[in-house]
């Protein structure tokens, strides 16, 4: 077996393994294996790539404007769309959703949410870190959630430590929100508004890690 | 969280509003795209590498979803099947468009030409620990595009080769080449920028 | 490794950089470098930054010309663009972690043609745009971002605790998000405009009427809106521990989710009720009155 005849075969043994022979060349060749440890690193990283950004909101106007020109949808319908916020959740206005608001459980779904934020942060900060199993072990969604504070806080101060300071503020004050917006919820749970302001709160802290995570890739 | 109780929005689990979207019920459709469009769109952005033309396409797939959600049997997950619907969007459009087909000229010198360079250091010369999201996106994005969807389908987004060879209308072993070279294209370009940046400093 | 094999490499590198479009640095410092790039329609300007600025405004044709200032050499700058020359990119990279802020810094003056797509993030840099209509996703720790004159745009903003500035937007989509950063928007109008804070204050002043939806929610921040006795809209404020006070004109009218309650909630309608306006807050103090 020699370079040559081991990466022809390459495209075939790489996420399968190759036979006896070829994981021998593997072995004890530096050159095939540095290529593998790179395409296999590639690949790796690949799986960690997030979908990060959202279309323009362009995007929603075409196809609000192409349901109704193929009478998909009628204007009565068209415009109560128009009027509601289109990244978001229905606006109070939205009486069919709070109808069915019975079955709706807010603290379950913020955990989802929250849990979205987390995993958002730990897939980016792919670098193991010693508190990684701590999260794991415990699953409560709130202290998973302070370890996450942590290490957003230890990564913007490694990246970019005059905005240290900045962020935890902002950290406070936005966990602040989410507290009292999901008290709220509790004590009004058919109350629309509260669910939005509730939403809008974890969107708030979702922009956090969004922002400190890009600037500190830059 | 199962499926049938996922919340898409307060109040609204996915079935439900799947359910209401086959009525033709346009506010539980506008709930689908709010939590679908960002994963929908990158996919489109990834295989794309144009942002103009993955507007499009998105635009194209939930189109497509309005249109077809009444045959949405629950058979898979509603996102799989979506993202399914999606990457058939653009490999069509991109068809319509003449998907330039990759020349076997394109593949390099032999493999082994292109291999480690001793004189700069075995350890600096794997790429392990250097590489950040944002270089390899930029990377994807410069790749040729029948590399770059094979790429992104099986390592970005998870699909098997004997999936994606049904979809892209090839042979497995086809589709394995590909993603071979694709990879081995990154490798050239993620060691490239790393090195322009070093002689930089 | 043999000669050949160096040889073979370096002609790897050559093909890639050929792929990769035009990368340029810059070689002196306390510098300004010009490029210009003719974008193809449908394309994209993105700018990261760090200190210093950004400013944005028209340029003519489907131009794009890039004018960078660096004052060391402690920075450098790059500009990449894609083949097709849909997407251009201008990047500063800070070269040591020690330099100051002062060293770190660059101006980036930028002419842009109407009706593409901008993106820009910076640090604390300050982000203008002038005059231009288009598409623009803007994100900002601490950099004021101001968006001035323009029709028929798409504006998204994040910002930490950097200030937002919007005036004179019309037909605007209007998303901005800022942590602890005050919005201040001056005549601005269109199908969609909604502003989320957790502590920035948010003020909101000129004559919304034509039928938009605009929705301003906060945790903490205080909420201003000053309207014109023509405006024309169906108004809702609730406050859930902070104070609603209305000296508008309004038509007092039920609302259906909540019973106003004085001093905390209050729905009303003037005119024809034609546009939507849905003020929101925790703990800050929500104020409607009569320009
Ligand atoms: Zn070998």
């Amino acid at each position: 077996m020699n370079c040559q005849k081991y990466q022809e075969n390459l495209p075939h043994t790489i996420d399968s393994g190759g036979n006896a022979e070829e994981e021998a060349h593997l072995q004890s060749c530096t050159e095939c294996a540095s290529v593998v440890q790179d395409l296999k690193y590639i690949a790796n990283q690949a799986k960690l790539l997030l979908p990060m950004h959202d279309p323009s909101p362009r995007v929603w106007q075409n196809i609000q404007s192409s349901l109704r020109n193929e009478g998909l949808i009628s204007e009565g319908r068209t415009s109560l769309m128009a009027q509601k916020t289109i990244s978001q959740v229905p606006s109070s206005s939205s009486k069919a959703f709070s109808a069915r608001a019975k079955s709706w459980t807010p603290l379950g779904w913020a955990i989802g949410l929250a849990a979205v934020v987390l995993l958002g942060v730990v897939l980016v900060n792919y670098h193991p870190t010693p508190t990684q199993p701590e999260v794991a072990q415990n699953s409560a969604a709130g202290q998973a959630q302070v370890v996450a504070d942590q290490e957003l806080i230890g990564q913007v101060s490694k990246q970019q430590p005059a905005m240290r300071a900045t962020y935890e503020d902002s950290l406070k004050s936005v966990n602040a929100y989410i507290v009292d917006a999901k008290k709220t919820v509790e004590d009004n749970p058919e109350d629309s508004a509260a669910q939005r302001q509730l939403m809008d709160a974890y969107d708030q802290k979702a922009m956090l890690y969004e922002m400190a995570t890009v600037r500190s890739l830059q | 969280m199962t499926q049938a109780k996922k919340l898409i929005a307060p109040g609204l689990t996915e079935a439900e509003a799947i359910e209401r979207a086959k009525s033709g019920d346009a506010e539980a459709f506008e709930a689908l795209y709010a939590f679908h469009k960002r994963r929908v769109y990158s996919l489109c952005l990834r295989m794309t590498g144009n942002t103009a033309q993955a507007e499009d396409f998105t635009q194209d797939a939930f189109m497509q979803l309005y249109r077809k959600i009444g045959t949405f049997r629950g058979e898979s997950a509603f996102s799989t099947w979506l993202h399914r619907m999606a990457v058939n969007v653009v490999l069509m459009q991109l068809r319509k468009k003449g998907l330039p087909e990759i020349s076997l000229d394109e593949m390099l010198e032999p493999l082994h030409e292109d291999g480690p360079r001793r004189d700069i250091g075995a350890r600096d010369n794997v790429l392990a620990g250097s590489v950040d999201r944002v270089n390899l996106e930029r990377a994807i994005a410069d790749l040729p595009p029948g590399y770059r969807i094979v790429f992104t389908l099986h390592d970005v987004e998870g699909y098997e080769h004997n999936e994606i060879a049904e979809m892209m209308g090839c042979s497995i072993g086809n589709s394995k080449s590909q993603l071979h070279k694709a990879r081995l294209k990154l490798r050239d370009l993620l060691k490239l920028r790393r090195a322009e940046k070093a002689n930089r400093r | 490794m043999n000669r050949h094999h160096l040889k073979t490499a370096l002609g790897v590198v050559a093909l890639s950089a050929t792929l990769l479009g035009s990368t340029l640095a810059l070689p002196l410092p306390n510098d300004t470098r010009k490029q210009t790039f003719n974008l193809a329609p449908g394309g994209s300007v993105s700018i990261v930054n760090g200190g210093g600025s950004v400013t944005l405004h028209p340029s003519t044709g489907r131009q794009v010309v890039i004018t960078a200032t660096r004052y060391s050499d402690k920075v450098e700058i790059d500009f990449t663009n894609t083949p097709e020359a849909r997407r251009v990119e201008a990047r500063t990279h800070v070269l040591s972690a020690k330099s100051t802020s002062d060293e770190s810094r660059v101006d980036y003056d930028v002419a842009v043609p109407a009706g593409i797509s901008i993106v820009v993030n910076t640090s604390t840099a300050p982000i203008t745009i002038e005059n231009v209509d288009g598409d623009f996703s803007f994100s900002s720790d601490a950099g004021q971002i101001t968006v001035r004159n323009a029709a028929n745009s798409f504006v998204h903003v994040h910002s930490l605790t950097a200030p937002v500035s919007l005036s004179n937007l019309t037909g605007v989509h209007a998303e901005i998000m800022s942590s602890g950063g005050s919005v201040q928007m001056v005549s601005v109008t269109g199908p969609k405009v909604k502003v989320s804070t957790t502590s920035g204050d948010i003020t909101y002043q000129g004559d919304c009427s034509g039928g938009g939806a605009y929705s301003l929610v906060t945790h903490s921040g205080a909420i201003n809106v000053t309207l014109p006795e023509t405006a024309s809209v169906d108004l809702s404020a609730q406050s859930v521990s902070g104070s609603v006070i209305n000296d508008f004109p309004f038509r007092e009218r039920s609302h259906n989710t909540f019973v106003p309650t004085p001093g905390r909630s209050f729905a009303g309608t003037s005119h024809s009720g034609s546009s939507s306006v849905e003020l929101q807050s925790f703990s800050g103090r929500i104020r409607v009155k009569q320009q």
